[in-house]
């Protein structure tokens, strides 16, 4: 087995300690903002990168980042693993229970709030591939996932702003959080679908079996997988350290799945996805358990990807003023018409479904996940996936206000 | 509270016990008895159903026998909205190599269909449940507040020695997962915080009722609330558990069980499910 040299492992531990360091620098500035610890990371990331170290002090980034080949093969393990670990966790976070117990209104919420940004997002990426920067060689499948990424929600990122505003355990609250799980779910079944089209091509295994794989699979793991895992975790709770023992398997079988959809030909993320949201569902997982693998993950290995992400992109060079205006008015203006449109074609009220429409318009994880990997697919360009991560940006920033100004409203 | 009581007969070797229950509660609460059940009006089994009646000594004028024939769940919903019934008794199944009780499919069907609340017995007894020590779910949904203030006027009839009501934090490990961003003083306050609103929610709810002499304690947990409310009933030995039910269960909660589903499953106690 080939191993890094003296020189790699110290340039690897050098780049993991600035990238964790600056993470929290600039996390810690973004929570005395009030703001989510993402978009910290980000700016970190941005700063450590090609944007800014890489323009002042190339020398130093060079060292950094680009002097050892290896070392970063070793970090893009990190950040692949990250990744998985974020999906992962994300899974844990979607409660079937809150979804059911919301059901229909829910349902139609997340459905309307997730087709109309999808159906503008293809027309526009469509009719105009080449400005916004679309691959116009898989153009179907590329401006489907434009649609798509302007559809998704950050679970935890909103769930944090409803539990600031004091209105999580709300009706609307909770109509949002099982609402943003829809979104969650079916957002990844349909980019694992679309991801495996553009992959697939001339050799793939073509649409409807990985249409049926997928579907397979979802429902595989929340009806006998859930049962499965049902009789083991009582076992190991009961029998190995804890938590450790849960925390080590845990995150065993969710490289397992991953593996396998990886393996049958969707993306790893959709099989830690999907077992995250078995696990996390099992009455034998407890919160506390929860708890633990939300900070173990959420404060070494979030950061770790989000700050990799201006490491690969120069957001100066790349960036463009009116790929970005377009991506983040559409996305701002579609998500928050669908949602509110669903809002009230659920019979509730106006009020309520604007402080819905804005709690689902809130981006700032799941969507930039997605982003990176279809710009590494080559479904998109860097300027669009600036886009992306400037929508994020503005749409995590500016929910928090937006509900509390629709919550005031006499109407 | 229950102007019509109603019983689901079948002639099982609980009949007895079944209807010595019910007379119990018939009498506590001053109701009407609906005995039905469903099969083929015979002779021999309309005696048969006389004599147990005459045996239990149930008050004849207060007493209605229905006999009903075709499916039974369908037959017993039937017969309880045709006679406004406010609460139907039904027996449970046992699993007899597990030693633990649960609902058949018929039991599931009325329970989700049934247009009033329902009493689960477990274990019924000739001489008698004593309902000693009762649980509610005090986790918020619309319909707690209705929950608890059934919940309480049926522990006073029976003279409970001491009510529970536990809550859930809805969605503990997101909560705590999101506030892991702040300080540890922050998180310990959020947690604190977390608890303190499930108390003051049951304690807004009881200020309004009136308690008599019933000594409550309100616990709160962090899991699902079925599960957590079935593993606490087993724990301190509960003899009722009481919850409500807001929406009509279909198909897809068998595939995907949960909350109510959960606790149909595997019967920590007796079991009173309430409807508005």
């Amino acid at each position: 087995m080939e191993t890094l040299n003296h020189k790699e492992v110290i340039n690897l531990l050098l780049q993991l300690a600035a990238m964790l360091i600056m993470a929290r620098v600039f996390s810690e500035l973004a929570r005395k903002f009030k703001l989510p610890a993402v978009i910290g990371e980000i700016i970190a990331g941005i700063i450590l990168g090609p944007t800014i170290l890489g323009t002042l002090f190339p020398g130093a980034q060079d060292y950094l980042f680009g002097s050892h080949e290896m070392a970063n093969v070793a970090l893009d393990g990190f950040v692949q693993i990250s990744v998985v670990l974020l999906l992962f966790i994300a899974g844990l976070e979607v409660e079937l229970q809150v979804v059911w117990n919301q059901g229909k209104n829910a349902l139609k919420i997340a459905a309307a709030s997730m087709a109309l940004p999808i159906i503008t997002g293809f027309v526009l990426a469509y009719a105009f591939p080449e400005f916004l920067g679309v691959n116009i060689n898989d153009r179907a499948v590329a401006s489907t996932f434009f649609g798509l990424a302007i559809s998704i929600t950050a679970l935890a990122v909103v769930a944090r702003i409803l539990m600031d505003l004091d209105i999580f355990k709300t009706q609307t609250g909770l109509l949002i959080i099982a609402a943003a799980m829809i979104v969650d779910i079916l957002g990844w079944i349909v980019f694992s679908v679309i991801l495996s089209l553009s992959e697939s091509g001339a050799e793939g295994i073509g649409v409807w079996p990985t249409i049926g794989l997928t579907l397979l699979f979802t429902l595989f793991m929340l009806t006998l997988g859930k049962g499965l895992i049902n009789r083991v975790l009582p076992w190991i709770n009961k029998n190995l350290a804890w938590p450790g023992g849960l925390l080590s398997l845990s995150l065993a079988i969710c490289f397992l799945a991953a593996s396998f959809t990886e393996f049958i030909g969707i993306h790893a993320i959709f099989g830690a996805f999907i077992i995250g949201v078995a696990l996390g569902d099992s009455e034998y997982l407890t919160e506390k358990a929860k708890e633990i693998l939300h900070q173990f993950i959420n404060n070494i290995f979030a950061p770790i990807f989000f700050v990799s992400i201006g490491l690969k992109v120069n957001f100066v060079e790349a960036f463009d003023p009116g790929v970005t205006g377009v991506v983040v008015i559409l996305g701002l203006l579609a998500k928050y018409f669908g949602a509110y449109i669903g809002g009230r074609y659920a019979g509730i009220s106006r009020k309520e479904s604007m402080i819905v429409g804005f709690g689902l318009s809130t981006r700032g994880s799941m969507d930039i996940i997605l982003g990176l990997i279809a710009l590494e697919t080559g479904l998109v360009s860097e300027s669009l996936f600036i886009g992306l991560v400037i929508l994020a940006l503005i749409s995590s920033i500016g929910s928090g206000p937006l509900i509390n100004w629709a919550q005031k409203l006499k109407i | 509270m229950y102007q019509k009581i109603a019983l689901a007969l079948a002639f099982s070797p609980r009949i007895e016990a079944l209807i010595s229950e019910t007379k119990r509660l018939v009498i506590l609460f001053d109701s009407e008895l609906i005995l039905i059940h469903v099969g083929k009006k015979t002779t021999e089994l309309e005696g048969k159903l006389e004599q147990v009646v005459k045996d239990a000594d149930l008050p004849k004028d207060k007493t209605k026998i229905i006999w009903k024939e075709g499916k039974p769940g369908k037959m017993i919903l039937d017969a309880c909205r045709e006679e406004n019934v406010d609460l139907l008794v039904a027996g449970a199944m046992k699993n007899e190599s597990f030693l633990t009780y649960y609902l058949g499919s018929v039991g599931r069907k009325i329970i989700r269909k049934a247009p009033c609340s329902v009493l689960t017995l477990i274990e019924p007894k000739i001489e008698t449940t004593g309902f000693s020590q009762v649980v509610f779910n005090g986790t918020q949904t619309p319909i707690t507040p209705f929950v608890i203030e059934q919940g309480m006027g049926f522990s006073k009839k029976v003279q409970a020695d001491q009510i529970f009501i536990l809550n859930e934090i809805k969605m503990y490990g997101l909560q705590m997962g999101t506030a892991a961003e702040d300080s540890e003083q922050e998180v310990a306050h959020t947690r604190r915080q977390l608890v303190q609103d499930e108390i003051k929610y049951v304690e807004g709810i009881l200020e309004k009722l009136d308690k008599g002499d019933l000594k409550i304690s309100i616990k709160v947990t962090g899991g699902r609330w079925a599960i957590e409310l079935a593993r606490f009933c087993e724990k301190i030995g509960a003899d009722l558990l009481v919850v409500g039910d807001e929406h009509k269960l279909n198909f897809f909660d068998r595939i995907f069980p949960h909350d109510l589903e959960d606790l149909l499953s595997t019967l920590p106690c007796n079991l009173l499910i309430v409807k508005k």
